[in-house]
């Protein structure tokens, strides 16, 4: 097999190889780069409920059982909590946070569920699998210079990178570049 | 079908993995050296090189980057943040509520009057004269308890 043909077989199939990584960065990339704007680890939700608490002790068992059952959640608490003068937290077993404020008889409650998926490939994408991951990553980080590098050589003569197409090459270069001149410093 | 299950073995294993989250961060944290927050507090300075572990109830979570997490101290209304450089450490949201364990030391922060008075600003208390402290405890080791 001449080296051309190796380069192409190498190429596709190193290729398949990667899909399965380049869409697990990919799709992180595009949901960490935009967490200010969507939470993507997350869904947390919120909801406000009036119930009488003013002149209520409510830092006893009695009352914690009839919040609960006022609220319809069949779950156990797990910790409590006084943010600060006004606002006092109960944390339940399933990843749910009661805020009370006595004041203003109120009771918000906060749900917090992983995104399916999306929470996965961050914890992939920010290494939270740290060393074994980390290797991986290395690993395949080098497959992608390869298949950079084996992509100069796909096309023969001028159908190639020597021929027009070229400038696709030159382009691909040229934004990084732009953005470390007018944006670095 | 193989290129079905492929994918689908792909996304099963991603979401297992979920259960299998670390609980624990560089080994976890080392609970020979065990103090009160309170105690951490009342003599700050001296636990800026001194690492200590410490204990509490997570209160707060960073949402978006994990990268901070607030603990309730064995004192009424005083809590500390351990806060961590973005990646070093992912604490999960649904931490809250669980018991936490961080060894590291204590950061110091002096704040000027106007940084003062918006934290205090937003956290929904009473502007005040004089500029405040800011403690941040940075950990090399943490542990999370359900």
């Amino acid at each position: 097999m001449s080296w051309f043909k190796l380069n192409r077989s190498l190429h596709r199939d190193i290729g398949y190889f990667c899909i399965g990584m380049t869409l697990v960065f990919a799709i992180s990339g595009i949901a960490l780069n935009h967490i200010h704007q969507f939470n993507s680890n997350y869904q947390v939700t919120r909801t406000s409920h009036t119930i009488p608490l003013s002149g209520v002790d409510i830092e006893t068992d009695e009352f914690e059982s009839t919040l609960l059952t006022a609220l319809r959640l069949e779950d156990k608490i797990k910790a409590r909590f006084w943010q600060d003068q006004t606002t006092y937290k109960l944390f339940l077993e399933k990843d749910t946070t009661l805020y009370l404020y006595p004041q203003q008889n109120e009771v918000l409650i906060e749900q917090v569920k992983p995104r399916f998926l999306l929470r996965q490939l961050n914890f992939l994408h920010l290494n939270e699998a740290r060393a074994a991951w980390m290797w991986f990553s290395d690993f395949y980080a080098i497959l992608l210079i390869y298949l950079a590098l084996s992509a100069l050589f796909m096309v023969k003569g001028k159908r190639g990178v020597l021929g027009p197409r070229g400038l696709l090459v030159l382009a691909g270069v040229a934004v990084p570049a732009a953005f470390i001149v007018f944006y670095s410093s | 079908m193989k290129a079905v299950l492929a994918p689908i073995m792909m996304i099963g294993t991603l979401v297992l993995s979920q259960a299998a989250l670390a609980k624990t961060y560089n080994g976890g944290a080392d609970m020979s050296k065990l103090i009160p927050i309170s105690t951490l507090l009342n003599d700050a300075q001296k636990y800026t090189t001194e690492p200590v572990t410490i204990k509490g109830t997570v209160t707060r979570v960073c949402q978006k980057r994990g990268c901070w997490m607030q603990l309730a101290s064995d004192k009424k209304f005083q809590t500390l943040r351990v806060k961590v450089r973005d990646g070093d450490m992912v604490f999960p949201m649904t931490a809250q509520g669980k018991t936490a364990f961080a060894t590291g030391t204590l950061k110091i922060h002096p704040l000027t009057l106007k940084q003062t008075n918006q934290r205090r600003k937003a956290q929904n208390l009473a502007p005040v004269e004089t500029a405040q402290v800011l403690h941040l405890f940075a950990p090399v080791a943490v542990t999370i308890e359900d």
